[in-house]
């Protein structure tokens, strides 16, 4: 993700990281539910129907602390309503039908979004979505499974990193915006407003309030650019 | 975890996705509303980078991921490849890990 992408397919090698970080947090999450969750079955349907890491992470955390099974889903519930945004983010962009646009909806994840948003077009905006999709599925599908089947014999993922793979990724898909000013206030505002409110709000709420940041950015003329 | 709470975990994520999409997306919206869309991702992902680096149970943590990410944004400001980013911020996080840093 060194230059902006003009062409509609990102490149092999950031298809190839994406679909690795998906295992690894494929890897990384299931072995964590398929313990809460006692059932190989129901920890892949989850990882299916959820479609949603940090919900999922947001549920068992706040079980783990004792909350209840409604705070717990609230908190996941937080945790989601960002693909909203992400979703709302995306629509403007496209131009397709409502069939494609539905099945899009289903699929707005952080990284496809973050890829999609920096094509030109809107047919490149779709083209390069798809793409990131099919390879987060891919990782995240193989991942799932040896999570659930071959837990036992990965151990500890932690212990290889793999838990700071998802940011490192996040970290490597927005490197582009964050060479634009207005991105840039929008991530330090965000990112900022995360880190304070992390101690004491909810979990997931400081995730949904850093959205302040994309507005007090609003300020920021376009025409500035930082230097690279 | 029961079926249902799986089936109530999910569905208001999918209710959040199509309404943003389907519904708000497909609309004409006001210039300073697209522009403040186009700057949702920026604001969001920095603080899900935040949240997954230094979330833990008890709130805020330092530990090893800290450092990997911290050396994963040193390699993204060098414009290196996705996959360089990715690999930095997991070994230096191993690495400190084995090395007993900020466990």
């Amino acid at each position: 993700m060194s230059e902006a992408r003009t062409s509609a397919r990102p490149e092999w090698g950031t298809l190839i990281g994406i679909c690795l970080t998906f295992f690894a947090i494929g890897v990384t999450v299931n072995v964590l539910v398929y313990e809460h969750v006692g059932s190989a079955v129901k920890t892949i349907a989850a990882a299916g129907i959820v479609l949603s890491a940090t919900s999922e992470l947001a549920y068992i955390a706040v079980r783990d602390v004792g909350g209840s099974i409604l705070a717990a889903l609230i908190a996941g519930w937080v945790v989601a309503s960002r693909f909203g945004l992400l979703a709302a983010s995306l629509g403007t962009r496209i131009k397709v039908g409502h069939l494609q646009r539905s099945c899009a909806a289903l699929n707005c994840l952080d990284p496809n979004v973050g890829v999609a948003m920096q094509q030109t077009t809107p047919s490149g905006v779709m083209s390069a979505f798809w793409w990131v999709t099919g390879a987060l599925h891919l990782g995240w599908w193989c991942g799932t499974f040896a999570g659930v089947f071959l837990g036992n014999i990965i151990g500890d993922a932690n212990r290889l990193g793999l838990d700071a793979v998802f940011p490192a990724l996040l970290l490597a898909i927005i490197a582009n915006l964050l060479r634009q000013r207005p991105g840039f206030v929008a991530a330090i505002i965000g990112g900022g407003l995360c880190a304070a409110l992390l101690p004491i709000a909810p979990a997931g709420t400081p995730i949904i309030l850093s959205l302040t940041g994309a507005v007090v950015a609003l300020r920021v003329p376009e025409s500035q650019v930082a230097k690279p | 975890m029961t079926w249902t709470l799986v089936l109530a975990l999910s569905a208001i994520a999918y209710v959040f996705k199509v309404t943003g999409l389907v519904i708000v997306g497909g609309r004409q919206l006001p210039a300073v509303v697209n522009r403040c869309l186009g700057l949702i991702p920026a604001a969001l992902v920095s603080a899900l980078i935040v949240n997954s680096t230094l979330g833990g149970d008890d709130g805020m943590v330092f530990d090893a991921r800290a450092i990997g990410v911290a050396a994963a944004i040193l390699v993204a400001a060098r414009r290196a490849p996705l996959v360089v980013v990715i690999v930095t911020g997991a070994a230096i996080t191993a690495l400190a890990r084995a090395a007993g840093i900020a466990v």
